[in-house]
């Protein structure tokens, strides 16, 4: 049928979901005013009807329960996903585990789980999924841990889950996406499911990710992180978006019981001297061009050099100049990374380590790709599909495989198999980084032999000074 | 369409306004040439990595010294979009797997071997290159060949010239411009049921009104649901989706507010005289024969005092809106008639015809009519549905007089 009434065809009250909003027919707009305080509601004209964001479902029925005589119609959720589980794997849960999940429970099962990497707040996310047997959205940020979510939502529950993202588009009763994916089809997926759980919740962030939460009807709100945001817009949107924080555990309480102990070895690299001579030329470029700035302009600083690299049109001189300078200072920080040196001393630690499992992080694509056909060992790159990423990680566990190069975006999350020594190239620092860096090396038990992180920097150069920040981040701090 | 990394704007502050990049005839002749390079450099690069190709573009866009870093990426993107890069990720994932499992007790591959136990690279290599029967050269262009950068490119389009090259760029920009965009007012006289059903396509939501400058002009308010709760650029990609519809339809203006990165309401705005150009045809001047007919018999004997439009008003409801086919005006005495012409009869399209028509049959003024014109000998004259919503009906031939139409629109 082609035509689409404008209007319902009963008067009462009625509410249906519409990409990503909530629309409310039926209701004059003193009831709207007087019953629907603190819910952002807007007048439309062009649908003549009020419309507000579907993330106030909960709140927008149970005004409506209390406030209306008569009944009304909630066109809101779509129920037509049916989930069985065909297999329980039972798993033991430990106290802290129990706690959070009887928090959440008993917080109108919305809001915040913070819990350190490594103390398993997947496992709590898949007994909580267990217990709500709902149809559930598990947002997570980048694909390597969309698979991973698949993988263990398979082995828990038996559910083979739906992938919404990386060129899948496959929705079921359980699925998971990346923050980009819900963001983009949220406004059609929203009403779909009455369970979402935001894995490493303060990636919500920014008008555009929000809407991944704010056009989800979803009652039951699940956000999980090892660190809140320090600033207190950032948690408020949280809060709003999710729900409150409901269970809090820090990384002191983890470490030590579920953490195993660690030694952290920096090793500096020297540049050769075609490498070191070329990067003098291009710091000495650089000085120059921001020497010639100042005595155009006293308060240049070096961060105006990318804006100044865009406006050709209005200065092409200077601008071609900006953008050389910013060419020479990505050639610096390519050098610093590739350093020649890094290969051996990574030479020098597989021999050390020979027999042992040994997990190398990268700070590019580049460089893990540089790795692997140097040494011929699998690289967990992001263009990896589903299939070679389990075989990577599961054949690494195995011991099939010496070696994993992983690059940098898999550090947030990604369980990798356990080990004792990793090796970190030319990465930044970042508080949270550092702490889900580490989490991921010094996972679980078996404490006879501590686990090792050797960081490799390049002598001379910024790498060194970030590394020292990193290790004055009290997340490197032993207690 | 370019991603928005690639979108270069400048924003005047003052006039708050905002001008997509654009490469005009003279002050970019230069770039004429410099295009015919790039698409060289691709139609000659079968093949060749993409980087590679990347980086011959940028090398010649380098040389032009206006050319800023942005605008050698977005041509690099409009190349690769009217290319085909051959991508089997399979058969490198299992290459992949074959070489690391080959590999593996190979493990630690040094430089100078020292123990026993130990391989060099070049030993090792030569162990792996057996176990799959290829040289080393092969692994090593074949192993990663799934990483875009590392696609090798397999065909490109032969019709681009440079010409339409440039006018891609200026298009793209132009639309990259709207992914900032709230809300977007065309002011439109002509194509009108184009517009609404590319609007439609691009899944947004109408404000429809008739414009007061323009007899047959109207103005629509387009945006997204979201837009009524906060000023959003969730719905740019499609305007931008819609702009080259848009460009293939006559006699318009377009006004966008864009939101600048520091937040400022901006305003951009683009006409049908404009010269950007897209690939799109023009909308066809009509959508059948029998519509064709029906023109020419009209404007063999039209009836004193009235006039004949096409597709020239806009019935709405909502979100839904309804173009009669013609519609015919008798100035004088301000009356006016819809013409709806039914030509197919396929059961289907008679009942969504006639619910479609019964939903607008009374949103038309008091002294207006409607008329279904029917062709001869086809079923919808006896259809049921049609006979129920109660509007006069024609059967049209050649010979039919266009008064007839009109006294039988008028019957009491």
């Amino acid at each position: 049928m082609i035509v689409r009434m404008s209007h319902p065809r009963n008067d009462r009250p009625r509410v249906d979901f519409h990409e990503g909003t909530l629309r409310f027919w039926n209701v004059g707009r003193d009831f709207v005013r007087k019953a629907m305080t603190g819910i952002p509601m807007a007048a439309d004209d062009r649908d003549d009807c009020f419309r507000c964001d579907a993330v106030h479902a909960v709140a927008l029925r149970r005004r409506l329960a209390e406030s209306l005589a008569g009944e009304f119609d909630w066109d809101v959720v779509d129920d037509s996903f049916r989930l069985a589980f065909p297999s329980k794997e039972s798993v033991r849960l430990r106290a802290d585990q129990v706690e959070a999940i009887e928090a959440f429970t008993g917080a109108d099962r919305r809001g915040l789980v913070v819990m350190p990497t490594g103390t398993g707040k997947t496992v709590v996310a898949i007994d909580l999924v267990r217990r709500f047997s709902s149809s559930t959205l598990v947002v997570v940020p980048v694909r390597d841990l969309m698979y991973q979510w698949h993988e263990k939502i398979r082995s828990a529950t038996g559910v083979d889950a739906g992938l919404i993202g990386d060129g899948v588009h496959r929705v079921s009763p359980i699925s998971v996406t990346t923050y980009d994916s819900a963001a983009i089809h949220m406004s059609r997926i929203g009403s779909k499911f009455r369970f979402i759980i935001f894995d490493e919740v303060h990636h919500l962030a920014g008008p555009w990710r929000s809407d991944a939460a704010r056009m989800s009807a979803a009652e039951f709100r699940l956000g999980l992180t090892a660190t809140l945001p320090d600033d207190p817009d950032r948690l408020s949107v949280l809060h709003e978006l999710v729900g409150p924080t409901v269970y809090r555990q820090a990384i002191g309480d983890a470490s030590g019981k579920t953490l195993a102990d660690y030694h952290v070895r920096r090793i500096t690299v020297e540049m050769s001297e075609k490498e070191a001579e070329r990067y003098r030329e291009l710091s000495a470029l650089i000085q120059r061009f921001v020497h010639d700035q100042r005595q155009v302009d006293p308060s240049f600083r070096w961060e105006d050099t990318y804006k100044l690299a865009g406006q050709v049109e209005i200065d092409t001189g200077r601008a071609t100049a900006a953008d050389q300078a910013l060419k020479a200072f990505r050639a610096k920080r390519r050098i610093e990374e590739h350093a020649g040196g890094k290969f051996r001393v990574l030479e020098d630690l597989f021999r050390l380590h020979a027999g042992q499992p040994v997990i190398v992080f990268t700070g590019s694509n580049v460089m893990a790709r540089r790795i692997s056909l140097r040494f011929l060992v699998p690289c967990l790159l992001s263009h990896c599909g589903k299939r070679e990423r389990r075989e990577w990680l599961e054949g690494f566990a195995a011991g099939r495989y010496p070696v994993l190069v992983a690059n940098r975006v898999l550090d947030e999350g990604v369980d990798l198999p356990e080990v004792k020594v990793a090796i970190v190239l030319g990465g930044m620092s970042s508080r949270r980084q550092a702490i889900q860096r580490l989490g991921r090396v010094l996972r679980k038990n078996n404490r006879d032999q501590k686990a090792v992180l050797y960081e490799v920097v390049t002598e001379a150069t910024k790498e060194i000074q970030r590394s020292r920040d990193r290790r004055r981040n009290d997340a490197y701090r032993k207690r | 369409m370019l991603r928005s990394e690639h979108c270069i704007v400048r924003y005047d502050f003052r006039r708050r306004t905002v001008h997509p990049d654009r490469l005009i005839r003279g002050r970019h002749a230069h770039y004429l040439a410099a295009m015919r390079l790039c698409l060289r450099h691709y139609r000659r690069g079968i093949g060749e990595p993409r980087q590679r190709l990347h980086r011959a573009v940028e090398e010649t866009l380098t040389r032009l010294g206006d050319c800023p870093p942005r605008r050698t990426a977005a041509f690099c993107k409009l190349l690769d979009d009217a290319a085909e890069f051959d991508s089997d990720p399979k058969a490198a994932a299992t290459m992949r797997q074959h070489v690391f499992t080959a590999a593996a007790p190979l493990h630690p591959i040094v430089s100078v071997r020292e123990g026993i136990f130990e391989h060099d690279v070049q030993a090792a290599r030569k162990i792996v290159c057996d176990s799959l029967r290829l040289t080393w050269d092969q692994i090593e262009s074949q192993m990663f060949g799934d990483v875009i950068e590392l696609q090798r490119l397999v065909s490109f389009d032969e019709q681009l010239d440079s010409l339409a090259l440039l006018r891609r760029y200026n298009l793209a920009q132009t639309q990259a411009a709207l992914y900032r965009a709230t809300q977007v007012r065309i002011d439109a006289r002509a194509d009108l049921k184009t517009i609404v059903r590319h609007v439609k396509l691009a899944r947004l939501m109408h404000r429809i009104e008739k414009s007061d400058d323009h007899p047959s002009g109207y103005r629509f308010l387009l945006d997204g649901p979201g837009s009524e709760l906060r000023r959003t650029t969730r719905y740019g990609v499609r305007f931008a989706a819609m702009l080259p519809m848009l460009l293939a339809c006559r006699d318009w203006s377009l006004a966008a507010d864009l939101v600048s990165p520091r937040g400022d309401s901006m305003r951009m705005t683009l006409t049908s005289d404009d010269g950007l150009h897209s690939d799109h045809a023009a909308p066809p001047q009509h959508d059948s024969e029998l519509e064709q007919n029906i023109e020419t018999t009209w404007h063999r004997d039209p009836p004193s005092g009235w006039t004949m439009a096409r597709e020239s008003a806009l019935l709405v409801q909502g979100q839904t809106v309804f173009t009669p086919d013609f519609v015919l005006t008798d100035e004088i005495n301000r009356r006016r008639i819809y013409l709806e012409v039914v030509g197919y009869w396929t059961p289907e399209y008679l009942q969504a015809k006639a619910a479609k028509l019964a939903t607008f049959r009374d949103s038309v003024g008091r002294k207006d009519r409607w008329l279904i014109m029917v062709p001869k000998g086809s079923k919808a004259e006896d259809a049921d549905c049609l006979r129920g919503i109660e509007m006069p009906m024609v059967v049209f031939d050649k010979k039919t007089s266009p008064k007839q139409w009109i006294d039988q629109a008028f019957l009491p």
